[in-house]
């Protein structure tokens, strides 16, 4: 369906999303937004019920059509607010598949954020202590969408000296060997600021990782007049408070934008193939086919597979290649 | 996804004899199944310590021995370690000491423990065990009365004669 772009319809940019009313940037003005019925009617799905073949039309039950960055069409209505009429394709997206509340339950896709530069996961040194096999994870999903991360690694304060020094630094070397840029910043000891601030100019990037790693913290000091929400991690669980409840663009006075989200527990890989998985490792993609086995080569049990020799060689960390087993299992 | 406590009662089905092994604690006696009680075997999955999954190799481990774990019990001198099965990796030459488990086959460790001293694992290089210290003859009364009870230890002919 196209959108007749007539003088009253605007293309402008989500910034934010909260209940089904989006902030969408125009002019420098925002304009609250909702989505025409016409466009719902778009992603509504007919499914057959199976007793009585009466057709029903339901709605995806958990899809929001649309994400923080996409760039719409929209027209202003009389009050001020705006009636979203078509969405702009995507350059880009970062989707993942939704937490499980149970075994038994079915994931579904979510959207995170649309037309991005730049991913930059988000993980503490410290007090959450880093998952990387969750990074792997989101390195995996900005390589299956064809973004580029740079990983951020906050409250290095809090093991600088200690003994968890050596042990994050010789993660920190592993990814920097794949070719990924790794910051080491400390919002306390201002430390590493400039070099993320350099990563950030004139580039919409997301920031993404647990709650409590010190996401909207770093988005206080980069732009000091946002005054976002913080809270300190609990000291009894060593976990953060999910103090940031929705997505929300912000723009930076050096240029560019930045995304903050609310704190992710995990995150699904949606929509990559088992045997794409390997392509999205770049260090493993050079030995891809050269196994005994061709590109049938599963990388586990086969004899003669050459990045199960290469890890052996110490080509490939061991734990990248356990973390490629994992979400294998998991797709 | 498994919980952590199907990971560490993950039952298996042995590659090498084909035997299907529960790893549950209550029948093994140990909370890290790692071999297989009918022939020994175990895999290479180990990497910097017991339970880290991090090896790629994967290959075949055979028993090529016995020992004990080195113990510090300053109040009893005498006391020997718990008896430990040497495995030695058939792929790529690694060797890890594990411990034996309830229900291992009692005279498949005699005769491990009888290869070993015949030398028979030709498969391996005896260089890279030399730290181990394996059982030898002048042990086999302490593994009789640890792997069949004191009672063998008087009448050996029955059991590892």
């Amino acid at each position: 369906m196209q959108t007749q772009n007539t003088d009253m319809n605007n293309i402008g940019v989500v910034y934010k999303k909260l209940l089904g009313h989006y902030a969408v940037h125009h002019a420098n003005m925002i304009t609250t937004c909702v989505l025409s019925s016409k466009l719902w009617k778009k992603f509504e799905v007919t499914h057959a019920d199976g007793d009585s073949h009466r057709v029903i039309a339901v709605h995806e039950k958990h899809m929001d059509p649309v994400a923080v960055g996409d760039r719409v069409i929209f027209r202003p209505v009389k009050d001020g607010t705006g009636l979203i009429l078509e969405i702009l394709p995507r350059r880009n997206y970062l989707a993942r598949g939704s937490a499980k509340p149970n075994p038994r339950a079915y994931s579904f896709e979510q959207v995170i954020a649309a037309n991005l530069d730049q991913i930059i996961p988000v993980f503490a040194a410290a007090n959450p202590r880093p998952k990387w096999h969750m990074l792997d994870r989101i390195l995996v999903a900005a390589e299956a969408h064809q973004i580029a991360s740079t990983i951020l690694i906050t409250k290095f304060d809090l093991v600088k000296g200690r003994k968890d020094e050596d042990e994050l630094l010789s993660a920190i070397n592993r990814y920097k060997e794949i070719g990924y840029p790794v910051i080491v910043t400390s919002a306390k000891a201002k430390m590493g600021l400039d070099a993320l601030k350099n990563a950030l100019g004139h580039r919409t990037s997301l920031l993404v990782g647990k709650s409590g790693v010190g996401k909207s913290t770093l988005m206080n000091i980069l732009e000091p007049g946002l005054d976002l929400k913080i809270q300190s991690v609990n000291p009894s669980t060593g976990k953060g408070r999910h103090t940031t409840s929705h997505l929300e663009m912000f723009p930076l006075a050096m240029g560019g934008n930045i995304i903050d989200t609310p704190g992710t527990r995990e995150f699904g890989i949606w929509g990559l193939a088992p045997e794409n998985l390997a392509d999205c490792f770049p260090e493993m993609r050079n030995f891809i086919g050269k196994c005994k086995f061709g590109l049938s080569c599963q990388h586990d049990e086969e004899p003669g597979c050459a990045i199960r020799k290469s890890v052996m060689n110490g080509t490939i960390s061991p734990f990248r290649y356990k973390s490629y087993l994992r979400m294998r299992m998991d797709l | 996804m498994h919980s952590t406590t199907d990971r560490f009662n993950a039952n298996f089905t042995c590659k090498f004899c084909g035997i299907y092994v529960t790893s549950h604690s209550v029948v093994s006696g140990v909370n890290h199944r790692n071999h297989c009680p009918n022939c020994l075997y175990s895999r290479h999955l180990d990497l910097y310590q017991a339970g880290d999954r991090l090896c790629a190799c994967k290959g075949m481990m055979a028993p090529v021995g016995l020992t004990t774990k080195k113990v510090s019990d300053k109040y009893n001198q005498n006391t020997s370690g718990e008896l430990m099965l040497v495995h030695y990796c058939i792929d790529c030459g690694a060797f890890s000491i594990n411990r034996i488990a309830a229900d291992d086959d009692n005279l498949k460790l005699i005769a491990t423990f009888k290869n070993n001293l015949l030398n028979k694992t030709s498969f391996m290089h005896r260089e890279k065990l030399k730290d181990i210290e394996f059982l030898g003859e002048e042990d086999r009364q302490m593994l009789q009365s640890g792997l069949f009870g004191s009672t063998c230890v008087t009448r050996p002919e029955h059991v590892c004669a």
